[in-house]
């Protein structure tokens, strides 16, 4: 066969889309396989997490020990911030589990020059390099979320007196905002990510990230009070974290009626912030990838 | 000839014995200059990142302060006057937390296992079979070294926040039976805090040891990690804790690492009991001093008894 | 209708003073010294279909620069390039699915996981078909000899049988162009020959478009018919490896051994002595005085062998290569 290859295979050629769930199929069945062959230290990161989790039970437990609510008037008594808890958990578990290998891998592929071998594969790198590695493990927080998430729901819902009661529609969009949630995370951590073109590999940076999250663990009403509304400002609208969890937690746990239009006003700009987080991340990881020199050999 | 003194106590006659023992702390001391110098200069290379990144491990506070002040104005219906939780104000809350900080960063020994274990899991421990270099010694002296190191650099972020808090710290003496530590009481401090030094230190060696006869070191790290998290103040101060378990968790070492400081310094440990806390305090050290010194020399004749 | 074609085609880095540390980098991107590097300069150059071209020079000519232009891994700072009339560095996936990239002692498999669930993965991102897929890969596995380790996690493969996976993988998806960057390096000579034979016959039987960047001569000599001579940045040769040879020297090696009882004193008379090792030893002598050298000794000296031949390779190369940085610092 030469080289002037049939212009019918040409035009094949030219003409393909890349099938992204497959590819990602095959990325996850691949780290499936791996994190397998090292069996014993799977279960052990299992173990870890899911300690992690009792452990911060336990710390809650104490704490409505002495306190009925956390901050006065807000709701959150203890089942309802289980519930927030519970959401906390699933959503950085997915984070934990989808991104975080890959946002750190990310830097090692800068450092070695192996970014090259993903910027000349005919997908966008983008995808590529957020999605290549999955850590298994981490997903066992997501269940221990689920179990929590059921038994506070259970519990509220059988409570004597004032149950819960839920519109079936916010089972539908629970999952949604979870998944913005997820977003709003990604889109930060690939922005991150991408500035270690710039700055080179820095631990301080992903320490960074681990600050940053550290706020967005917590119900939003602690941040209102002095000099907490600017936190609380910076945090919803100029990295919006405190939306991450704060948002899909509420439509399970606080009661429907009222529903005051600052809550609706939120859930709204939730789903804005994650379109505009995701477009602003990608712009820059667009910028960041012009800027990339590739490793000399 | 000297410095095998260490090895062999019975075999040289006194006056070299002496000789040796001097050799070995102008030998000691200069290596010790050598190692600082160099950790000096590392971390001068990096101090701008460094002070940043000490700045940012106070982050976690800032959310604390938020959570117990919710906390404790639910239980005061909007206020949080008067308002304590075993005897914990919100103010001597966040003191407590700051002073953990301290403790923590005496005795927070990152790498230390995993390095140990690394070294027995890639053969680098034959090299202390051979030279006449005391490894649990030489990383004791690099680890004083390291934190000297770490505060010298971290201490303007440490004094800055501090002082920034200082007002935590004035509220909790003016409400509190007790009052700011006398002389004797910050002398007791100081020694709580080498002491969290020392122990911590020996106990993560002696982890890191267990990987002589157990590969996966890892495993267990990560349950002392856990645990030491949990139980040792870093979390929650330990008053919080349910009377059995409060008990329980007395009776073990790891609250030296982080709660016993901070309570010494709060005043929440009375008079009589400080030097008694102490004393326990000390006997765990010696403890894990000598189970690291036991462990070591089995570890390394086992090691020997392998390959070549 | 050449398959590359580059005009006047340049990258330069700026070369800034390394920032240690998050604080320092970050004060870094206000105000830095730097210096400028000019990798590729204004490089003009055209492949045809089919051809096999080597790029040579030292160490920071600018060849590997050239590869990462051309795959589109970097952007120039000034000129063109088409490769298959697809500009490289807009990385579009249809350019992206007619080429592939292999860069010695650089590993895109994964590390854990057996070579054949990488290549699944590179059938699932290039999209080949199954039959199709299967067929390329048993044919690319049996001229190399890798069917046996398919299955074995590549950590534990040496390094030549690594490389080899590499050039599976890339070839899985039949691209039209190969990049080749020092493929053969730090591997042993076996392995070095079977890579060289299994792209010499690869190339003939598919005609693909190959450039390869090597410091081996041999890998050279194996196999391109046309030789680029990159060095500071500029091409200064564009032919065949005999025209270098021809052009670059004008000197040729001979080699006498001598009968027993000879003595090889007083050799230097006929030229220059390169090497003594009784009872041989190696001449150097000017193309045109060959023949009368040669009759001379002969006359003179009870001969056993004669071996005459060009210079060795390396040392033209190296003879170009000191006169390029002659005629660079003569400019500069």
């Amino acid at each position: 066969m030469s080289t002037t290859e049939l212009p019918d295979r040409q035009q094949t050629l030219e003409r393909m889309r890349p099938r992204y769930m497959q590819v990602f199929l095959t990325f996850a069945r691949n780290s499936l396989v791996r994190d397998m062959t090292f069996r014993m230290n799977f279960i052990l990161q299992c173990f870890t997490s899911i300690s992690w989790t009792v452990m911060n039970i336990g710390f809650y437990l104490i704490v409505f020990q002495f306190t009925k609510q956390i901050g006065v008037n807000t709701g959150w008594a203890q089942y309802q911030f289980f519930i927030f808890l519970a959401t906390t958990w699933l959503i950085n578990s997915l984070v934990q589990a989808f991104f975080m290998p890959n946002a750190q891998e990310f830097s090692e592929l800068i450092r070695t020059g192996n970014l090259d071998f993903a910027l000349v594969k005919p997908i966008d790198t983008q995808f590529l390099i957020s999605f290549q590695k999955v850590d298994w493990a981490a997903l066992s927080n997501f269940w221990m979320g689920i179990v929590l998430l059921s038994y506070s729901l259970w519990k509220l819902m059988t409570m004597p007196g004032d149950p819960l009661q839920l519109h079936p529609v916010v089972f539908l969009l629970y999952p949604v905002f979870i998944i913005c949630g997820c977003l709003i995370m990604y889109s930060v951590m690939i922005t991150l990510a991408a500035t270690s073109i710039w700055l080179g590999r820095n631990q301080t940076l992903y320490n960074f990230w681990f600050y940053l999250t550290n706020f967005s663990r917590y119900p939003m009403e602690i941040y209102w009070s002095g000099w907490g509304w600017s936190l609380w400002g910076v945090f919803t609208f100029l990295v919006p974290v405190l939306v991450v969890i704060n948002v899909p937690a509420r439509l399970l746990a606080q009661p429907m009626n009222p529903r005051t239009p600052w809550e609706l006003w939120l859930t709204g700009f939730a789903l804005l912030a994650t379109v505009l987080s995701l477009w602003i991340s990608r712009a820059i990881f667009r910028r960041a990838l012009l800027s990339y020199r590739s490793a000399s050999s | 000839m000297g410095s095998e003194v260490q090895y062999q106590p019975g075999h040289s006659d006194g006056a070299e014995k002496n000789a040796g023992v001097w050799g070995l702390v102008q030998g000691k001391l200069s290596t010790w200059w050598t190692m600082m110098r160099i950790a000096l200069e590392e971390r001068l290379v990096y101090r701008g990142d460094f002070a940043l990144g000490t700045l940012m491990r106070f982050l976690p506070i800032i959310t604390q302060i938020f959570l117990w002040s919710a906390i404790f104005m639910a239980r005061g219906d909007g206020t949080m006057e008067g308002q304590s939780i075993k005897g914990f104000t919100i103010h001597t809350m966040i003191a407590y937390y700051l002073l953990t900080m301290m403790g923590r960063a005496f005795s927070s020994m990152p790498g230390l296992s995993s390095g140990i274990a690394q070294q027995v899991r890639n053969g680098e421990i034959k090299k202390y079979l051979i030279q006449p270099v005391d490894m649990v010694g030489f990383l004791l002296l690099n680890r004083v070294a390291h934190k000297l190191v770490y505060y010298g650099v971290a201490l303007l972020p440490f004094v800055l926040v501090f002082w920034l808090c200082g007002g935590y710290f004035s509220e909790h003496f003016h409400s509190s039976p007790a009052s700011w530590p006398s002389g004797s009481r910050v002398a007791v401090f100081v020694l709580s805090l080498v002491l969290g030094f020392l122990l911590g230190f020996f106990m993560e060696v002696c982890i890191g040891l267990i990987s002589f006869w157990f590969l996966e070191v890892t495993s267990l790290l990560f349950i002392y990690m856990l645990m030491n998290f949990f139980l040792s103040g870093h979390m929650f101060p330990l008053d919080l804790l349910p009377d059995t378990a409060r008990m329980v968790v007395d009776w073990l070492p790891l609250k030296y690492l982080a709660y016993f400081p901070a309570a010494v310094f709060l005043g929440l440990v009375p008079d009589e009991r400080l030097w008694y806390e102490l004393a326990i305090e000390v006997a765990w050290v010696l403890f894990f001093i000598l189970a690291s010194r036991l462990m070591l020399a089995r570890g390394l004749r086992r090691y020997s008894g392998f390959g070549g | 209708m050449p398959i590359i074609e580059i005009t006047g085609l340049s990258k330069a880095y700026r070369v800034y003073e390394k920032q240690e540390g998050l604080l320092a980098s970050i004060k870094g991107l206000f105000r830095r010294t730097y210096r400028e590097v000019r990798a590729v300069q204004n490089v003009d150059l055209e492949v045809e279909g089919g051809e096999f071209v080597a790029f040579l020079g030292p160490n920071g000519a600018g060849k590997t620069t050239t590869l990462k232009l051309l795959s589109g891994v970097i952007h120039p700072t000034s000129g063109t390039a088409t490769v298959l009339g697809h500009v490289p560095w807009k990385r579009e996936n249809s350019y992206r699915r007619r080429f592939a990239l292999v860069m010695g002692q650089k590993n895109q498999l994964w590390w854990d996981l057996p070579a054949q669930e990488s290549f699944r993965l590179h059938q699932k991102i290039y999209q080949i078909e199954a039959g199709q897929y299967e067929r390329t890969l048993d044919e690319l596995t049996s001229l190399l000899g890798l069917k046996s380790l398919l299955k074995q996690p590549v950590r534990e493969l040496s390094l030549g049988e690594r490389m080899k996976m590499e050039l599976t993988a890339a070839l899985l998806h039949q691209p039209d162009v190969l990049f080749l960057d020092e493929p053969t390096i730090g591997l042993d000579v076996v392995a070095q020959h079977n890579i060289q034979q299994f792209l010499k016959h690869y190339q003939k039987e598919r005609g693909i478009t190959i450039l390869l960047t090597s410091h081996y001569m041999k890998d050279v000599q194996a196999l391109c018919q046309r030789v680029v001579i990159i060095a500071k940045g500029t091409i200064h040769f564009d032919g065949s490896l005999e025209s270098i040879v021809d052009r670059a020297t004008d000197h040729k090696l001979v080699t006498l051994q001598l009968a027993e009882g000879e003595s090889l004193e007083g050799m230097e008379r006929f030229g220059t002595l390169e090497k003594t090792d009784p009872p041989k030893v190696t001449l150097r002598v000017l193309r045109e005085d060959v023949a009368s050298v040669l009759s001379s000794v002969l006359d003179q000296r009870r001969v056993i062998d004669v071996v005459v031949e060009d210079p060795p390779l390396e040392e033209v190369l190296a003879d170009i290569f000191t006169q390029v940085d002659k005629e660079d610092d003569e400019v500069a």
